[in-house]
């Protein structure tokens, strides 16, 4: 017990003013604007997006739907790695909501391969869009990271993993209007690649965690 | 079987929530002081640091018992505390955040336990117990206070109680228990995933 108190008092003593975080949400948030905004100008910075995308936006329902199931996974993926990284903010239920919104949105290519959105075609190919997709991830995923770093993840890896599939997805959901359109082609070259992102960030941010007395 | 006995038997099993540790004006009180404490007033924080470790030390007693761990939990919780006293956002509840980072160190401390002081006691604790030819160690004893514990199967409660509470090996444990020493670790880390799950669940 008196360690306990010892230990109080070299707390409380000379205690430094700190800077309360910011929300997690608006981080969060930030960091996805900034980092779509990022990766819509990189892409197009090597190359045009597929010439006939904005009108099969327009015109069809069913891949426009895609595209916002898409959108709405990766800002709850983003949403969830922050709260991650603040105890206690990220509950079970929306951490299973994340899960579930992200699985529909990818289970959705799973079933384009016997029922595609559009129809399956070459155009707008890009020669190296996997490599694309790795790189233009890797910036936001560390961003994301250095972040979260600066709050408090309790379970390190966990954020690292989200932070990178939240990163990884981005240009992956993006190539889907750069490049061309075939559920196989997008399933191996844009979401496994921004999939695999998600393991990298974790293999590079955990020795930088580790660093954190958590 | 008779209903007062039925009800005592069903309050000693229940688990105990978080919220019994903590009021709504503690959790008040907490909140203001903690925001007092980011601004850098020393003495509520002190203050609160005194009441938070009073409250850890309850349940954390309350749910694996008395055992040598929980001082060493309750003082690594507070370091915690003061390293993430800058994530605590105001406009939230402050008990999710307090045994967000109990939770996680009362787990990261169970699955650290074993130093050669532990060893050296649960092998004086064996002799005893040995010696008396008694099924359960004094120690053993003690985990009948540790409610969280007491809410695992007997095979997990036995697989962590040797080897993270009462120190022994894995090796030493399989001996104890007539099994594998890869059974023995496998129990051990279904044990620690259990009762991160109940601590998870008690404090949702």
């Amino acid at each position: 017990m008196k360690d306990r108190d010892e230990l109080i008092s070299a707390l409380s003593s000379n205690l430094q003013s700190v800077r309360p975080a910011a929300n997690a949400n608006a981080i969060a948030l930030l960091w996805l604007l900034a980092s779509v905004l990022y990766v819509v100008l990189i892409t197009h910075w090597f190359g045009p997006i597929r010439a006939n995308a904005l009108t099969q936006l327009m015109s069809v329902p069913r891949f426009s739907l895609e595209m916002i199931v898409g959108l709405a996974a990766i800002t709850l993926a983003a949403l969830a790695a922050f709260r991650a990284a603040i105890p206690g903010a990220l509950t079970p239920r929306f951490r299973t909501f994340a899960a579930f919104v992200m699985l529909v949105w990818l289970g959705g290519y799973v079933l384009g391969l016997v029922d595609p959105t559009l129809e399956p075609s070459i155009l707008g190919k890009r020669d190296h869009c996997y490599i694309e997709t790795a790189l233009y991830a890797l910036p936001p995923a560390m961003i994301a990271c250095y972040l979260c770093r600066r709050l408090y993840p309790l379970k390190p890896v966990n954020t690292a993993l989200r932070c990178g599939l939240a990163a990884g997805m981005i240009p992956a959901l993006y190539m889907q209007v750069a490049c061309m359109y075939i559920p196989s082609h997008i399933l191996l070259f844009h979401i496994f690649p921004g999939l695999l992102i998600a393991v990298l960030t974790a293999a590079v941010a955990l020795p930088w965690f580790a660093r954190l007395r958590l | 079987m008779e209903k007062s006995a039925i009800t005592s038997m069903a309050q000693l099993c229940r688990m105990p929530l978080a919220s019994e540790d903590v009021s709504g004006n503690d959790e008040e009180r907490w909140s203001a002081l903690m925001v007092s404490a980011q601004s850098g007033n020393e003495p509520d924080y002190r203050f609160l640091l005194g009441e938070l470790s009073s409250c850890i030390s309850r349940y954390l007693y309350r749910r694996f018992g008395a055992h040598h761990f929980i001082e060493d939990c309750v003082q690594e919780t507070l370091i915690a505390i003061h390293q993430a006293r800058h994530t605590y956002d105001a406009r939230r509840r402050f008990r999710p955040w307090l045994f967000a980072i109990v939770r996680h160190k009362a787990i990261d401390m169970l699955r650290r336990q074993r130093s050669q002081q532990q060893l050296a006691t649960a092998q004086q604790e064996l002799r005893m117990t040995d010696a008396a030819g008694q099924n359960i160690s004094p120690m053993e004893e003690d985990l009948a206070q540790g409610q969280l514990l007491l809410s695992l199967s007997p095979q997990y409660r036995e697989a962590i109680t040797l080897t993270k509470i009462l120190g022994l090996s894995n090796a030493e444990a399989a001996a104890r228990l007539s099994i594998s020493e890869g059974a023995v670790k496998v129990r051990v880390h279904r044990a620690i995933s259990k009762l991160k799950q109940l601590l998870e669940a008690e404090t949702a």
